[in-house]
């Protein structure tokens, strides 16, 4: 599709699905995955300018599907939308819909929502005195949200795919003997991770990778919104606290619980929102199993290096034993 | 590897210096993002040239006596990694724990050496 294309094609959608003219202005691409692109820009729809933010899917050639595609399977774009606006209406803070893309807006799958100022860069939200304000709401506003999050109805969003523990577990596993790989080390991760399976565990909407990096914060608010709904499932809500202390998701911070805050703040303001006690011997299960399945993304990622000739890919995949290090860290006390 | 010179460790070094030295500072965004992500993996490469013979030596000595027979080292891994996986070794076995931890302690000493710093 050429640019000009493109933008035309935006301006009708914008008019079909929000409002009259549609006409657009600064529009930007912020990112291109090889999943997904987005892009960044305000339309004029009657009233107020709008701002705005649209995720579009890179159709994949079907030709030649990945073996490992059927892993960690993703909502579509549209189911992803859903999943946003079902948030929404259990009041977390996700992004607002404002459209889903249809077959005639031709621009290929994806969504249009309002685009929210504020900050996603770790070094910023964790070490600038600026944030400080933030940083000191941010574990109990994680702990409400999340408690939020997990009360979506899952009648609402029937489309998420269910993964327990042990299917996790055996996902990693189907990782690592893909590639090949005989690593003592994540070989005993994923055993210990098969030895401890927490019993008990409740089922409800996971977000699956609430983190820095996917939120928005702002200086003196804190969290304003959830981004990246993009491998939404229904397992087990524990997996999202535990998840969110996974040492690399600290990114360097000194505080367990997303390098901002301590863990019984955490699960204290997480009981009070949901009703549910937190057992930290469950959660801390997560947090271990969620070393070894980064430890796995970092081979999957590392050997995409490997086919695609790409730099940035092979040092992810020479990261792997930093997830792994962290790991048995978790395990002998040292965290 | 043969005899010519500058050997293997002189050229990466003298190919980093220029990267770091004189290419990185006329860049911005994206190029110099993906030059100190270069920089980085050349000098993983210097690391493992630097360090990975004694490491190799040292790990197929510990799995000689883990598994009680001699091989090379990556059979002796594999093997390890096989019986790990089939239960045959007991996960909170004394001497397999301190192997694992030295070798993950190996491997970040190439490929990251900050990790311990955090």
């Amino acid at each position: 599709m050429s640019t000009d294309d493109f933008a035309r094609n935006l301006r009708v959608a914008v008019a079909r699905h929000i409002g009259a003219p549609g006409t657009i202005h600064d529009l930007q691409q912020l990112t291109g995955g090889a999943n997904r692109t987005t892009w960044s820009f305000d339309a004029d729809v009657g009233g107020p300018r709008q701002r705005l933010i649209m995720q579009l899917s890179v159709a994949v050639p079907d030709d030649v599907p990945h073996p490992l595609a059927e892993i960690s399977p993703h909502p579509t774009a549209e189911e992803g939308a859903r999943l946003m606006m079902a948030a929404a209406k259990a009041g977390v803070p996700a992004p607002r819909v404002r459209a889903i893309l249809e077959t005639p807006d031709g621009l290929g799958p994806g969504y249009i929502t309002d685009r929210v100022d504020g900050e996603t860069l770790a070094p910023k939200i964790l070490r600038e005195a600026a944030f400080g304000p933030a940083r000191a709401k941010m574990t109990q506003q994680a702990g409400e949200i999340l408690a939020r999050i997990h009360r979506i109805p899952l009648a609402e969003v029937p489309y998420l795919h269910g993964q327990t523990a042990a299917e996790m577990i055996d996902a990693q596993r189907k990782v690592v003997d893909f590639y090949g790989l005989h690593l003592p080390a994540i070989e005993w991760g994923l055993r210990w991770a098969s030895d401890n399976v927490p019993k008990n565990a409740r089922h409800t909407v996971v977000h699956g990778d609430f983190r820095i990096g996917n939120l928005i914060v702002g200086e003196n608010d804190g969290i304003r919104l959830v981004l990246d709904w993009e491998i939404g499932q229904a397992s087990d809500p524990m997996q999202d606290l535990g998840w969110l202390c996974v040492k690399t998701w600290r990114f360097g911070g000194k505080l367990p619980v997303g390098g901002f805050g301590r863990r019984e703040d955490l699960f204290a303001a997480y009981e009070k929102a949901s009703g549910h006690s937190v057992d930290p011997a469950h959660v801390r299960f997560w947090e271990a199993f969620g070393s070894v399945k980064w430890a796995a993304g970092c081979l999957r990622l590392g050997m995409r290096g490997i086919e695609e000739m790409g730099i940035e890919r092979c040092a992810i995949g020479r990261r792997i034993e930093e997830p792994l290090w962290d790991f048995y860290e978790l395990l002998e006390g040292r965290d | 590897m043969p005899l010519s010179t500058p050997n293997a460790k002189v050229i990466l070094q003298a190919a980093v210096k220029y990267l770091e030295e004189e290419l990185l500072p006329t860049l911005t965004g994206y190029h110099r993002f993906k030059t100190r992500v270069t920089i980085n993996a050349l000098n993983t490469i210097r690391r493992e040239m630097e360090l990975r013979g004694a490491q190799a030596a040292a790990e197929r000595e510990r799995l000689v006596a883990l598994l009680g027979h001699e091989g090379d080292v990556e059979e002796l891994s594999r093997e390890l990694a096989q019986r790990i996986r089939d239960g045959a070794i007991a996960l909170d076995d004394p001497a397999l724990r301190t192997h694992i931890r030295q070798s993950l302690a190996d491997a970040l000493a190439i490929n990251n050496p900050k990790w311990f710093d955090r």
